[in-house]
């Protein structure tokens, strides 16, 4: 992992740890699912996620991954915003 | 004051035979997960998979909702199919509007007709609604903080509506208006991901003709909102269903 996608994902944990509620989330390992049984968000939290993920770091995930593909896991979702940001400049 | 409670499920015996209600009623199974016990026996009814996601949780509380969840969903279903809860079997429809596997979670079929149901859970309740056709309920906690951001992806006259409030009224309002959205996107089978904002749901309140869709907030335990959508026009009610399955 790269320095910027480290600390994007350290920034996706606090916003996820907030959002739920649920401190253990500041540990997620990289490759945990997002919508699987382990952080096990649903739809209304996921939205509330990508909002805050706009809001933060500058990147409509919804509106640039249109198959959400980039939600899969914690690390794809930091390396997709991450990319983005660094693209943006 | 808060919405007169729904009455969740008092403990009895297990309720084989259970008849499907004619449309528009559909039967609504409620349960507080802090009142239930799920044994190594009980939670063998799980098939291996449902198991193996109920082990990758990551506290004990949400492995012990999901697997009340699952367990009743079992326990519900095989009352109307007078089957064994372990013998279900699940799988997804595709999404109508991509194609995508991911679309209303069925039962695979049997020997007998499979009923209609959508599954919700938010904090420590669970709605199972069970019916003849096409259905999707949804349950969600009220906010602990603020949720307008997701004003931003409802429709836009729902979201002008939203936006008159002030908060915090407002954010239990959103929920009212998410639940209803969500309710009728699982009763077409549509995947959330193909958005909420061309589907005018409308706010909490009396019952709405959607996509197809017959749509009606119900009244929840306190802290809580749920919607009920039924395919057709015909209108929907809710069924509170009086008594609780066992282990069948």
């Amino acid at each position: 992992m790269t320095a910027a996608v480290d600390a994007t994902a350290r920034g996706l944990r606090e916003i996820l740890a907030t959002l739920t509620g649920r401190g253990e989330l500041l540990a997620l390992p990289a490759g945990t699912p997002l919508f699987g049984e382990a952080v096990a968000l649903d739809s209304l939290t996921g939205t509330l996620l990508l909002r805050e993920i706009q809001r933060r770091f500058g990147v409509d995930v919804a509106a640039e991954d249109l198959n959400l593909d980039a939600l899969a896991t914690l690390g794809t979702l930091a390396e997709f915003v991450a990319a983005r940001r660094a693209r943006a400049g | 004051m808060p919405a007169p409670a729904a009455r969740l499920m008092p403990l009895q015996p297990a309720s084989p035979g259970q008849v499907l209600p004619a449309p528009p009623v559909v039967d609504l199974w409620w349960f507080d997960a802090r009142a239930e016990i799920v044994r190594p026996a009980d939670a063998a009814v799980l098939a291996a998979g449902e198991r193996h996601r109920a082990k990758t949780l990551l506290s004990a509380l949400g492995r012990h909702r999901f697997e009340v969840a699952h367990v009743m969903l079992r326990r519900v279903l095989a009352g109307y199919l007078a089957a064994a809860p372990g013998e279900l079997r699940f799988g997804r429809q595709r999404c109508p509007r991509c194609g995508r596997g991911q679309g209303r979670p069925v039962l695979l079929p049997g020997p007998r007709p499979a009923p209609f149901f959508s599954l919700a859970h938010s904090g420590d309740l669970v709605l199972i609604a069970v019916a003849g056709r096409p259905l999707g309920a949804d349950l969600e906690q009220d906010p602990a903080g603020c949720v307008c951001p997701v004003t931003e992806v409802l429709h836009p006259a729902d979201a002008a509506g939203l936006a008159r409030l002030a908060e915090p009224d407002r954010h239990r309002a959103v929920i009212g208006c998410w639940v209803r959205a969500e309710a009728v996107l699982k009763c077409t089978g549509e995947g959330i991901g193909h958005g909420l904002s061309g589907l005018r749901a409308g706010p909490a309140g009396p019952i709405r003709r959607v996509r197809g869709c017959s749509v009606r907030s119900l009244a929840a335990p306190p802290g809580y909102q749920a919607a009920l959508a039924l395919a057709g026009q015909g209108g929907v009610t809710g069924r509170p269903m009086a008594a609780r399955p066992g282990p069948g």
